[in-house]
């Protein structure tokens, strides 16, 4: 107790007058960081946007030009509105997108209501089984279903001719609006589901007990009840799958070109990518601006929804445990129909990926060529040096775009949560903003960015960095906001007022604190990252090809088996890491 | 000399509809060692000054001084980490990431370079001083609230600052527990002589811990002092009514001189302690603690007795708490729990003339006192 209780005489203060000289005149080190973040995030985001109305707004016939004297002109647009084509695309992708949500949302609800809601035996099962597709790329299940489904001698369509003794092609055709809607809705699945469930767990059962205790039937409360409290959170999955629907090349690329199916992603694409003459880059911006109107309309029409968010607080801190409903006699229905769902979803897709993988050549299954299984092709795959250099792309992007997304998506979120500034609507704002890019404009515009200034970036992995990173900023920063908030500020200040620096709040509190969700969010970002068709395809040269791009080149050449390897061995990764994420993120009981 | 000197703090924020002011003009001057303790209703300002001194927040005006060195002024803003403070948080704010030894010996391992067995030895030290030298190597998320408290307590001290802040510490214990840490605050403070400026609504908490008290509302001080003199002579109805109950009788001055000072009330004329500020003729109201008034069978010979009519009377353990009805006013008192009178019981009440405190009738009075009650039932 000696020293605590008999302090020696203070040492001298120091001297005010110093204090104050250099007080003063040093800068604010949060204060610049927050200056940073904020002018790299408008460089992230409002650049890409200027690019393209820059862009859509000029005769480019000559090429895109950001220096004066700008060839202002409205012929993109006149050219874009006033083609028939442009209408028909649109037509096409609103039936593709709506067709796709319903579906998803339909299956997911019933899942979400079935594992939440009833006895369903196995619930756990099932719950693996019905997200267990996350880890796989839209591209690779697309060609799985190509596989399955291409008129000519899809694996099913084969089986169906001789099981019915049909002739010639079909009776199913992979390449055609409704497969697109059936790939590309089972693909949203596992999402839409886990943020269905999430929040039907997190509903208090005493509502739905209030309803039942007034008198409602099982079916009546559901509907009444249930159904409308979850209703912010339906608008707000569906919004955000809708996003997902119109911005991805993969699906549509594989199955929807074939048949002359275009919608508005591939139609960018192919303006962009024309098989011959020159890009024109004028027309593909004016498609990618009314993109990113669509895709932004509904996100202002949830944004108000959001506002009455505190209509449907649902989430109560107490313990509760739902009443689980009976099944009776259609517990073992349900339960063989969720297996089926799983069948068809996940594991014939994955088999028939290895078989083709197995093979030397596409042809029907059969005894005889269950005898001819070789790893030939693996071997022939590996040992190409493009498989190498496009893994060690992959895995260049994948750490590059996860870190750069996490460093700046952590001091944003600071910026949001804790800083009293002035900029923090502002960094809200631009955090929320490439959620509603779709990915293929943001490749675009981050094309014609790096086409235009003097910055050598265009044609490296680097341009798919800088792509990868603003289209995953939102999704980043998401995680490491709601850590951040979730993160006391007491626990801050008690370091200040313990005597630590801000860098060393970060450090020994902040940081260590945050590492799950940050551990967690680069996961997350990395699994995206490496998935990811659209933004690799749209900026590829021949030296920076990624394993899901040389996936689309191998296929599109005719290469099956050579993209079923590739396929087979992606899926082994993303699966793997989706698993991992899961069982890291604890918290969410998946 | 003071520790800590306070000169015309200004604090607003904005928000998205108008400008809120949450400390308005404060000027306070705190002496070495004292423990002075800022009172009040939530919203009154009481954290936001603290969080002032301490440099969490930054004042719109106004100059704040530490032990002689100006910490924030016009010219000048120190941050929190160069402050010479301890600070003690609501929520205890104990990192959950580190053992107890690692959360107290934080403060000396981020400040300049001290020896690592010198650090043990003061880390022993404070945890000592708080009793928790048992948790030494506890992970800091096995405590219990208590625990948690007591190793901000320690975390506070053991850079042994000028100046220990302690934000509504005992507020999130439970009723014995807080008794305790009360009484323990006071004596370690007491042991260390250590400036401490303490927030709390709780009006126990305040009166029993500190050297002097400093009551605010909307943002000012209405009255500072000695916890007896805010007690006993409160100086306003807000005053009154926050530091413990208090019953209100509204009347008319009919002699006031320096020794002798009468009240025409409803109750009848009251005599009342003088008062230098209250010329005759004014309207006044007289404050009436419950337990300084003496409940009767019979009248007696005092100044001050009025019969009535109890109303309400609940045992309460360690006397009887009243309602009574003198004429239309209603009465609050204390009884002793030996003799209680029941609900329509005529019984005498009689009130001292030092306990009848003379306020003057403000005009914010009866707004600031509307104030405190809803506060008091938020409780």
């Amino acid at each position: 107790m000696t020293d605590l209780s008999t302090r020696p005489p203070q040492a001298p203060p120091a001297q005010p007058a110093r204090v104050r000289g250099r007080r003063w005149r040093r800068p604010n080190v949060q204060g610049v960081i927050n200056v940073i973040t904020v002018l790299v995030l408008m460089y992230f985001v409002i650049g890409p946007i200027l690019m393209l109305l820059l862009a859509s707004f000029q005769d480019t016939s000559a090429g895109v030009t950001v220096r004066p004297p700008f060839p202002w002109s409205l012929t993109n647009f006149t050219g874009v509105l006033g083609d028939a084509r442009t209408y028909q695309v649109l037509g096409t992708t609103l039936l593709f997108a709506a067709a796709c949500l319903f579906f998803s949302f339909v299956v997911s609800l019933v899942f979400a209501w079935l594992i939440e809601r009833t006895d369903l035996p196995a619930r756990g099962l099932i719950y693996v089984l019905v997200i267990a597709p996350t880890g796989m790329p839209g591209i690779i299940s697309a060609i799985a279903w190509g596989l399955l489904l291409n008129p000519t001698n899809g694996y099913l369509n084969v089986a169906l001719r001789s099981a019915f003794g049909l002739q010639g092609h079909g009776p199913l055709n992979a390449y055609s609006l409704p497969a697109m809607i059936l790939v590309q809705g089972l693909a949203l699945v596992p999402l839409t589901f886990l943020l269905i469930t999430a929040s039907l767990r997190n509903m208090s059962a005493s509502l739905e007990d209030a309803a039942r205790t007034s008198g409602a039937a099982p079916w009546t409360i559901l509907r009444k009840v249930s159904l409308p409290l979850l209703r912010p959170v339906l608008i707000g999955a569906g919004i955000y799958q809708f996003v997902t629907v119109i911005e991805a090349v993969d699906i549509p690329l594989v199955l929807g070109l074939p048949g002359k199916v275009t919608v508005f992603s591939t139609e960018v694409y192919r303006v962009t990518h024309p098989a011959f003459g020159l890009p024109d880059y004028g027309a593909s911006s004016t498609y990618g601006i009314l993109l990113l109107a669509l895709a932004v309309a509904p996100l202002l029409i949830y944004n108000r929804t959001v506002r009455n968010a505190q209509d449907y607080a649902t989430v109560t801190g107490k313990a509760f445990r739902p009443r689980r409903q009976r099944l009776g006699r259609w517990r073992w229905v349900a339960f063989g129909a969720s297996l089926l769902y799983a069948a068809v979803s996940f594991i014939l897709p994955l088999l028939v990926l290895l078989y083709a993988s197995l093979q030397p050549y596409l042809g029907p299954i059969s005894w005889a060529s269950l005898r001819q299984l070789t790893l030939a092709g693996y071997h022939k795959t590996i040992s190409s040096g493009l498989f190498g250099s496009s893994l060690e792309h992959t895995l260049i992007i994948g750490l590059a775009a996860s870190l750069a997304a996490m460093v700046l998506s952590v001091s944003l979120s600071w910026i949001i949560v804790r800083s009293k500034s002035r900029f923090a609507w502002m960094a809200d704002t631009l955090a929320f903003i490439p959620h509603a890019i779709p990915g293929v404009v943001i490749a675009l515009a981050v094309m014609l960015i790096y086409l235009m200034l003097p910055v050598p970036l265009y044609g490296t992995v680097w341009i798919i960095v800088v792509a990868m990173a603003t289209q995953y900023i939102s999704l980043a920063t998401r995680l490491t906001t709601g850590g951040i908030a979730q993160i006391q500020q007491g626990l801050e200040e008690a370091a200040r007022a313990s005597g630590a620096r801000p860098s060393q709040v970060w450090r020994h509190v902040l940081l260590p604190l945050l590492r799950p969700v940050l551990l967690n969010g680069f996961l997350l970002v990395f699994l995206a990252s490496i998935k990811n068709l659209t933004l690799p395809l749209m900026l590829q040269s021949s030296d920076n090809v990624v394993i899901s791009t040389l996936i689309w080149n191998r296929w599109d050449y005719g290469d099956v088996t050579g993209a079923a390897v590739l396929s087979v061995l992606l899926t082994a990764v993303t699966v793997t890491a989706a698993l991992l994420l899961r069982r890291l993120s604890g918290s969410e009981e998946i | 000399m003071s520790a800590i000197k306070i000169n015309r703090l200004c604090h607003t924020y904005a928000t998205k509809n108008k400008t809120v002011t949450a400390v308005d003009d404060v000027t306070l001057d705190i002496g070495d060692n004292e423990f002075f303790t800022l009172l009040g209703p939530s919203g009154c300002g009481k954290t936001t000054t603290l969080r002032c001194i301490a440099g969490l927040e930054q004042p719109t005006s106004g100059s704040i001084e530490l032990g002689g060195v100006v910490v924030v002024s016009d010219r000048v803003v120190v941050p929190t980490h160069r402050r010479d403070i301890g600070m003690v948080f609501q929520d205890y704010a104990v990192w959950p990431h580190m053992s107890v030894f690692d959360n107290v010996a934080f403060p000396l391992r981020i400040g300049r370079k001290l020896r690592r067995a010198e650090i043990a030895e003061r880390v022993e030290q404070a945890l000592e001083l708080v009793n928790m030298s048992q948790y030494i190597d506890r992970r800091a998320t096995q405590l219990s609230g208590g625990q948690q408290q007591r190793l901000s307590l320690a975390r506070a001290l053991v850079r042994q600052p000028k100046v220990l802040l302690l934000d509504e510490p005992l507020s999130n214990l439970d009723a014995k527990l807080r008794e305790q840490m009360r009484s323990e605050l006071r004596l370690i403070q007491q042991r260390i002589g250590i400036t401490a400026v303490f927030v709390t609504h709780d009006q126990v908490e305040a009166l029993s811990l500190s050297t002097r008290i400093a009551v605010m509302s909307s943002g000012r001080v209405v009255q500072e002092g000695t916890p007896r003199e805010i007690y006993l002579e409160p100086n306003s109805e807000f005053v009154a009514n926050f530091v413990g109950a208090t019953s209100f009788v509204a009347g008319r001055v009919l002699i006031s001189s320096p020794v002798t000072l009468t009240v025409q009330t409803e109750l009848g004329t009251l005599n009342c302690r003088p008062h230098p500020d209250v010329p005759t003729g004014a309207s006044a109201i007289v404050a009436l603690r419950p337990e300084s008034l003496v409940v009767t069978d019979s009248p007696t010979q005092s100044d001050n007795c009025f019969a009535g009519e109890v109303e309400l009377s609940l045992f309460v353990g360690d006397g009887v708490d009243y309602r009574i009805k003198v004429g239309d006013q209603s009465l609050r008192a204390r009884g002793s729990a030996r003799a209680q009178f029941d609900a329509g019981d005529t019984v005498y009440v009689n009130a001292a003339t030092d306990d009848c405190v003379v306020l003057l009738a403000d005009p914010d009075g009866a707004k600031a006192v509307m104030d405190a009650t809803d506060v008091e039932s938020d409780r």
